[in-house]
């Protein structure tokens, strides 16, 4: 395990090195109908433990019911999900969830946001605050931590409602266009802090968003999925090395990669 | 601080002269025109009449006063566990929800000689009227505020396995508030209409009882009187509820604080 972790660190790993280690998250000919509409088209991916896999695709795709069935907030019509070997049937204490606003309650100070999980699946408070400070530090918040909501910034506002996600230390961390919302210099720099915090604590991400630069910017891997129907049409592992920082947007490498993704998502149109 | 306390200065400051300005119009135009304090006294002498007759004032300000207050407590307790079986039982949603929405085309003052006739002229009638009155904005706007949590806030909970308890402590308490407050703000003042009115129908005692009492009389500074000391108390109930909000919902920007709540 902490081979292959030192490992990954300097190198990317191949594809089907990958798929050696078992699955922390499977999913399997996954379908969702809403009332007849068919919302989700037999989706079948697998995520490594430890790996950074974006869902890339235009808005209305379905990505984001793809996650939400993911985090057992949604029921799905067919197929099945499955998290660390067991069945998702509903939330699961293993998952942390980052969604596109940052959803931070606005009576609650930045520290007791964070502590929020905490106090809700009942873990000891006192070894999870060292912890959340820990995050905040790490997320360059922490000179903020009994301020409110409303006095920061969008940005530090994500900043946040990341480390609560992680706070009780889920194995999986779903993000659904969590940068979405923020302005283009800030997305930049939450994206490069994201990874860094992806770093250090080797959670396996599954990240939702409709960006190309941003999902090969992140990922060890890019599923494509288009709409209508609603399932994934390519996929791609981005073999750039990491760290990973903004100034690799300009090589020829990034630019072919998101020119190759581009393509694939306009010729599926286009058909 | 300092800082704060001009701006406080400043938007006192247009209000207070314009008060000024309007009594002083009043004082003159009474004076000048020789209307006799039977058809409208002027400011003065209603003054006059407050500070000689402070104690017959007092003695029935008091009563309304008391059941004014306990009235709105009723109503803020029943308003708001109503409330929360409102949001908690499907039934009650759809089946009771909707009567109450609807009962509030009854005139509730209309109710008082009925009061009467039901539980007699004591204080018993004074209390349930102010507490009727006052109930359906407590309910209304406490539900609402029950209700109206985010579905983003519902979805992050869920995900952390909140149970109802947590979800109900946590969340849909705190959100409720300002709606709570607001309701506050709405339903004191009608508990104090409730009081006066079922003083007028039937009773022995109360500034309305007084206010009645003295237009029988055809003691005019003395209505006016009383209706001024009944407005103070009013004006202070309300103060005492919204310097409470203000501490109580302390995340929210004083310009964004809900006034009127529903």
């Amino acid at each position: 395990m902490t081979t292959i972790a030192a490992s990954r660190a300097v190198n990317v790993p191949e594809p089907d090195q990958a798929r050696v280690r078992a699955p922390a998250l499977q999913v399997a000919a996954v379908r969702k109908v809403y009332d007849q509409l068919e919302a989700i088209r037999e989706v079948t991916l697998d995520v490594a433990d430890g790996e950074f896999v974006s869902v890339l695709g235009p808005s209305g795709c379905g990505k984001s019911t793809l996650l939400m069935m993911i985090a057992g907030l949604v029921d799905i019509t067919g197929g099945q999900i499955v998290i660390n070997g067991t069945r998702v049937r509903g939330p699961r204490r293993e998952v942390g969830v980052v969604f596109q606003s940052p959803v931070l309650l606005p009576w609650r100070t930045v520290m007791q946001n964070v502590m929020f999980p905490v106090e809700l699946l009942r873990l000891p408070r006192a070894e999870y605050k060292a912890r959340a400070l820990d995050l905040l530090r790490m997320a360059k918040i922490d000179d903020f931590v009994d301020m409110l909501p409303r006095q920061l910034s969008g940005g530090m506002r994500q900043r946040a409602a990341i480390c609560r996600a992680l706070v009780h230390n889920p194995s999986i961390l779903l993000m659904d266009e969590p940068f979405s919302a923020l302005d283009a210099i800030t997305r930049d720099e939450m994206a490069i802090e994201l990874l860094r915090i992806w770093q250090a604590h080797r959670k396996t991400v599954l990240f939702v968003t409709h960006s190309i630069r941003e999902a090969v910017l992140l990922s060890d891997r890019v599923l494509v999925m288009d709409r209508r129907p609603a399932t994934i049409i390519e996929e791609l592992t981005i073999e750039i090395p990491r760290p990973r920082h903004i100034a690799m947007t300009e090589d020829e490498s990034f630019n072919r990669l998101v020119r190759h993704l581009r393509r694939a998502i306009e010729t599926s149109h286009a058909g | 601080m300092p800082a704060n306390l001009s701006r406080h200065f400043t938007t006192a400051f247009w209000p207070t002269l314009f008060t000024v300005l309007g009594l002083v119009v009043w004082e003159v135009t009474v004076r000048t025109m020789g209307i006799r304090s039977i058809i409208l006294p002027p400011p003065s002498e209603i003054f006059e009449t407050m500070v000689a007759r402070y104690d017959l004032l007092l003695d029935h300000l008091w009563p309304s006063l008391y059941l004014t207050v306990l009235g709105f407590l009723f109503a803020v307790v029943g308003g708001i566990l109503v409330a929360i079986v409102i949001t908690y039982s499907e039934v009650i949603r759809l089946g009771f929800y909707p009567v109450i929405v609807v009962s509030q085309v009854i005139p509730k003052i209309a109710i008082a000689p009925l009061f009467v006739v039901w539980f007699g002229t004591g204080t018993l009638s004074s209390l349930l009227l102010a507490f009727l009155i006052s109930f359906f904005p407590m309910t209304i706007n406490s539900a609402m505020g029950f209700q109206s949590v985010d579905e983003d806030i519902q979805r992050m909970a869920r995900t952390f396995m909140g149970t109802r308890w947590q979800i109900f402590w946590k969340i849909r308490m705190p959100n409720a508030l300002p709606y709570i407050f607001g309701g506050m703000k709405i339903s004191i003042t009608l508990a104090i209409i409730g009081v006066i009115v079922a003083e007028f129908v039937a009773s022995q005692e109360g500034i309305g009882y007084l206010i009645k009492l003295a237009g029988g009389l055809l003691d005019t500074p003395l209505m006016m009187a009383a209706i001024t000391v009944l407005s103070i108390a009013g004006l202070a109930l309300y103060w005492l509820i919204a310097v409470a909000e203000s501490r109580a919902i302390y995340w929210q920007p004083p310009a964004e604080a809900i006034g009127g709540g529903g």
